[in-house]
């Protein structure tokens, strides 16, 4: 079985982030960076596949400057066979259907039986990238699997529906998964795994959009404007009565 | 006259008593050897560790500890009776081979007598004294184990047998003596010097001298039986641990104290890390099980043992030993059982007790380390996610590595990138970083180092976890990568001095670090502080408080620092209430051996405990020297519900408090 599994590098989330120079996407300076944590379900998921069928190659993708093989090295390290790094110091910039186009133009001669992604990345959020692969693929999509059984060819998956309810989807490959928190619990990868990781392949290409071009550009960015917070009113208990009567009178119109 | 008396009395000094005599003893030599070899052979499964070095110490470490029962002795009670019957059968052997000295070699062959006059009769007593003390502290160490049966002491049919043998040989040598006095001494001036065998005499008096010979030449036999018995018998029973544990004081740990091996991550041919069998282990991990005598003292100190979590080091050290005799290729983690691995702090108290020198921490470490290594398992999934937020961000909170250094700069310390010209480098640590609580601690240090004119510089975003929460836990592939990169960069800015306030820290910097090559001088912030008092540089005026002290087990047991800190706490005007487990006997807050990461799922809280003890002092203030000690402390008075009772603080801030400028 030929799995490939796309995974993006993100800044944690705890970063310290301030916008770049342009205005028209974080900085990249002090930032700590991860895999995207939802991919990191696509490649424990893909691994624990492998590990079922024995009879499985698993290929690691990622997008975006030479600094995402690190993340790359822990994809190899959870289990992943091989890397294929598309090195582009622009990948922030391309809008979906570009990162979707590279990704589909390296998968298209590939025959992969399933594609597994992150259901969308933790800094843009598009959640358009792994749709789009499956649309320019020719290939079905299932989105936001919380859990996948595969037994002898058949895939059954839940998707996460809206409100809490959860869909039962049957599919047979080739096709794309992308995956929701809740799918499974992503390993530590163990030292030997680490070790080996670093002989693993990991061949790097040239981006190649296939000729579809940008279409959209961030004008601007900016962070949420600050509006008052709470307000926390103490003392004693008349007292907070009365000055919760005077606020709801001068500032809202519910007394009125 | 002459005071003396006829050696081989009765039973005569011909062949037909130096034959079986000298036979018995070869063959009982022959079967020790023989079991002791078999037990060599068990102990070689282990891979080699050179426990040789500095002989001249381990041989003084041997005979302050064989000799003067020193680790015994901390335990009065048990230890004392230990000592005491150690002491008068250690002079009962003496005297039997003094004996065999003078009969069958220096008056055999050259006429040679010494057991004669004062001397004889000095020997005569002391041998009579020593044999009633071997008696008493007998008696009672069976009403101990048999009677009063303290909770926990482990009794099997080999206690039986020590006990019964022992016995045996004490009771049938008086009982010789007494009928041979019968016979020979009574109303003689010679009589007195042995006053038990006197009196024993005095009871067989009744009987004819014939009945006396018969009675008295059969029991010599039935001694000498008995004590070679007792020679052949030693590595088959608990009696193995007069080697063994002697023995293991020579190949004792020679320290640093607390410094874990550090494991070879370079070589490509590894491909085992940690152990799951004991075959992973040293042999002195395996010899460690033979040198312990059960005796409980470390599971009666385990702050995991005595909150109910499934962990006792005195049975992880017998279970390795159950393992290599047993089944060698036994899985070692599911015999101890993850629980009990996951449940230890590495706090020290069992190894420090110890009486047999066993390594404890070490073992539990090597388990914890197949288990992170081989088999990426943690002790729950909180654990696995401060692993990788350390990996991302250096810290195990998860904070973002950029900020590390944002609590120093409203006190206008900057990173040595900024600023290398300081005086000394403050390694933070993660909790006085980004723990509010403990940035209050960190703030008054810096105070503390201002007032007395010390420019300290931080390493800012630069600095990582020192990664010891990481090593305790097992994980020893991150703790290498944060060391060496620590390493790096404060070589980089060439720093004399490193002060911390994580006892963690310090000892991970000042011990662990030192096979990257890694010899700046690191001190602890108490010890830091006490210098500057010292020095008349800190402008301290003391106000008088009551507190109790908590003496963290980094910087207690791992560093024997109990006096700075409390000189410390006096100079500051405070009168210390201790603790009823305190200085080495200091019960841990439950944050060791990276149990700061994880949740404590099973038995009682330790940190209530402690804190509870804390209560009792009723000084309402526990002061503390550790940013892990305060977390717990902080969690533990909200849990107790003793928040209005007992106000956890670090030594600094108290200090600072009291800094003549901020009263002035």
């Amino acid at each position: 079985m030929n799995i490939l599994i796309c995974i993006k590098q993100v800044p944690d989330m705890e970063s310290k982030f301030k916008i770049n120079g342009e205005g028209t996407w974080y900085d990249r300076a002090d930032l700590a960076w991860r895999m995207n944590e939802y991919d990191e379900y696509a490649v424990e998921q893909a691994v624990r596949l492998k590990e079922q069928v024995k009879d499985a190659d698993l290929t690691v993708l990622c997008i975006g400057p030479d600094q995402v093989t690190e993340t790359m090295k822990k994809a190899l390290a959870m289990g992943c066979d091989r890397g294929v790094h598309i090195a582009d110091a622009d990948s922030a910039k391309r809008e979906p259907v570009e990162i979707a186009a590279m990704i589909a133009g390296f998968a298209k001669e590939k025959n992969f039986d399933m594609i597994f992604t992150g259901m969308q990345s933790q800094d843009r959020g598009s959640a358009q990238v792994g749709v789009m692969v499956a649309e320019l693929l020719g290939i079905p999509a299932v989105t936001t699997i919380v859990d996948f059984v595969y037994d002898n060819g058949a895939i059954q998956v839940k998707r996460e529906l809206e409100g809490g309810s959860k869909a039962v989807v049957t599919a047979t490959t080739p096709v794309l998964l992308t995956c929701q928190l809740g799918l499974n619990t992503p390993r530590y990868p163990t030292l030997p795994n680490i070790m080996k990781a670093k002989k693993k392949e990991l061949l790097t290409m040239a981006p190649d959009t296939g000729g579809t071009g940008s279409r959209q550009e961030i004008a601007s960015c900016s962070f949420p404007e600050k509006k008052g917070g709470g307000l926390v009113l103490e003392g004693d208990v008349a007292e907070l009565a009365d000055k919760l009567i005077q606020l709801l009178k001068e500032k809202t119109t519910v007394l009125a | 006259m002459e005071f003396t008396r006829e050696i081989y009395w009765n039973v005569g000094h011909g062949w037909t008593t130096l034959a079986p005599m000298y036979g018995l003893l070869l063959v009982a030599l022959a079967v020790f050897d023989l079991g002791m070899y078999k037990r060599l052979k068990v102990y070689r499964l282990g891979h080699p560790l050179d426990r040789t070095d500095q002989r001249g110490e381990r041989f003084r470490f041997l005979v302050d500890n064989v000799l003067l029962q020193a680790k015994v002795l901390r335990v009065p009670g048990a230890g004392s009776a230990h000592a005491l019957f150690f002491w008068s059968f250690f002079v009962l052997v003496i005297g039997t081979s003094l004996i065999v000295i003078q009969a069958d070699f220096t008056d055999l062959f050259f006429g040679i007598k010494f057991l004669k006059g004062t001397f004889y009769k000095l020997f005569s007593l002391t041998l009579d004294l020593a044999g009633l003390v071997a008696i008493l502290m007998l008696g009672g160490l069976m009403v101990r184990r048999y009677l009063i049966r303290p909770e926990g002491l482990v009794t099997k049919g080999d206690d039986a047998l020590m006990h019964g043998l022992l016995l045996a040989i004490l009771i049938t040598g008086f009982l010789i003596e007494g009928a041979r006095m019968a016979v020979t001494e009574m109303g003689t001036p010679l009589a007195p010097w042995s006053p038990v065998g006197w009196g024993i005499a005095a009871l067989l008096t009744a009987m004819d001298e014939a009945s006396l010979r018969t009675l008295h030449a059969g029991l010599w036999w039935v001694h000498l039986l008995l004590a070679l018995g007792f020679i052949a018998v030693i590595p088959f029973s608990k009696f193995r641990h007069i080697v063994t544990t002697s023995a293991n004081y020579f190949f004792a740990d020679r320290g640093p104290t607390g410094k874990l091996t550090t494991v070879n991550l370079e070589d490509e041919n590894t491909e085992k890390f940690g152990a799951n069998q004991v075959t992973d282990l040293s042999w002195k991990d395996i010899f460690d099980a033979d040198a312990c005598t059960l005796c409980k003292r470390c599971q009666d100190r385990c702050p995991a043992s005595l909150t109910g979590k499934p962990l006792s080091p005195m049975q992880v050290v017998n279970q390795i030993g159950e393992v290599a005799f047993a089944d060698p290729a036994t899985n070692l983690i599911d015999t101890v059982g993850r629980e009990a691995i996951w449940a230890c702090t590495t706090c020290r108290a069992c190894q420090d007790i110890c009486p047999a020198s066993i390594e404890h921490v070490g073992k539990i470490v090597e388990m914890r380390r197949n288990l992170v290594l081989m088999e990426g398992e943690f002790p729950g999934e909180e654990v696995m996610t401060a692993m990788e937020q350390t990996e991302v961000n250096g810290n195990p909170l998860g904070m973002g590595y950029a900020s590390r250094g944002d609590w120093a700069e409203p006190l206008g310390v900057k990173p040595l990138a900024d600023d290398p010209e300081v005086d000394v480098l403050y390694f933070v640590g993660c909790y006085a970083s980004f723990d509010k609580r403990n940035i209050a601690v960190a703030t008054s240090f810096i105070k503390l180092c201002q007032a007395a004119g010390i420019k300290v510089g931080i390493l800012g975003k630069e600095e990582k976890c020192c990664g010891e929460p990481m090593r305790k836990m097992g994980n020893e592939y991150l703790y290498q990568t944060l060391a060496m990169e620590m390493v790096e960069v404060i070589k980089g800015y060439g720093v004399k001095q490193i002060v911390t306030t994580c006892p963690h820290c310090f000892n991970t910097l000042a011990k662990d670090y030192r096979d990257f090559d890694f010899d700046v001088e690191v001190v602890p912030h108490a010890v830091f502080l006490d210098r500057l008092t010292a020095a008349g540089k800190l402008p301290i005026k003391a106000e008088p408080f009551t507190c109790t002290y908590h003496d963290s087990c980094y910087l207690g047991r791992h560093n024997d620092i109990y006096d700075v800190p409390r000189k410390l706490v006096r100079a500051a005007g405070g009168h210390i209430t201790e603790m009823a487990k305190n200085r080495d006997q200091a019960f841990c807050c439950s944050a060791g051996g990276g149990r700061i990461m994880a949740e404590e799922k099973l038995g009682e809280r330790i940190n209530i405990k402690r804190v509870q003890m804390a209560v009792a002092t009723g000084t309402g203030q526990l002061l503390a020297n550790c940013p892990f000690c305060l977390t717990m402390f902080e969690d533990g008075v909200k849990g107790a519900d003793v928040e209005e009772q007992l106000r956890p603080r670090d030594i600094a801030e108290v200090l600072a408090e009291r800094l003549a400028s901020t009263n002035a």
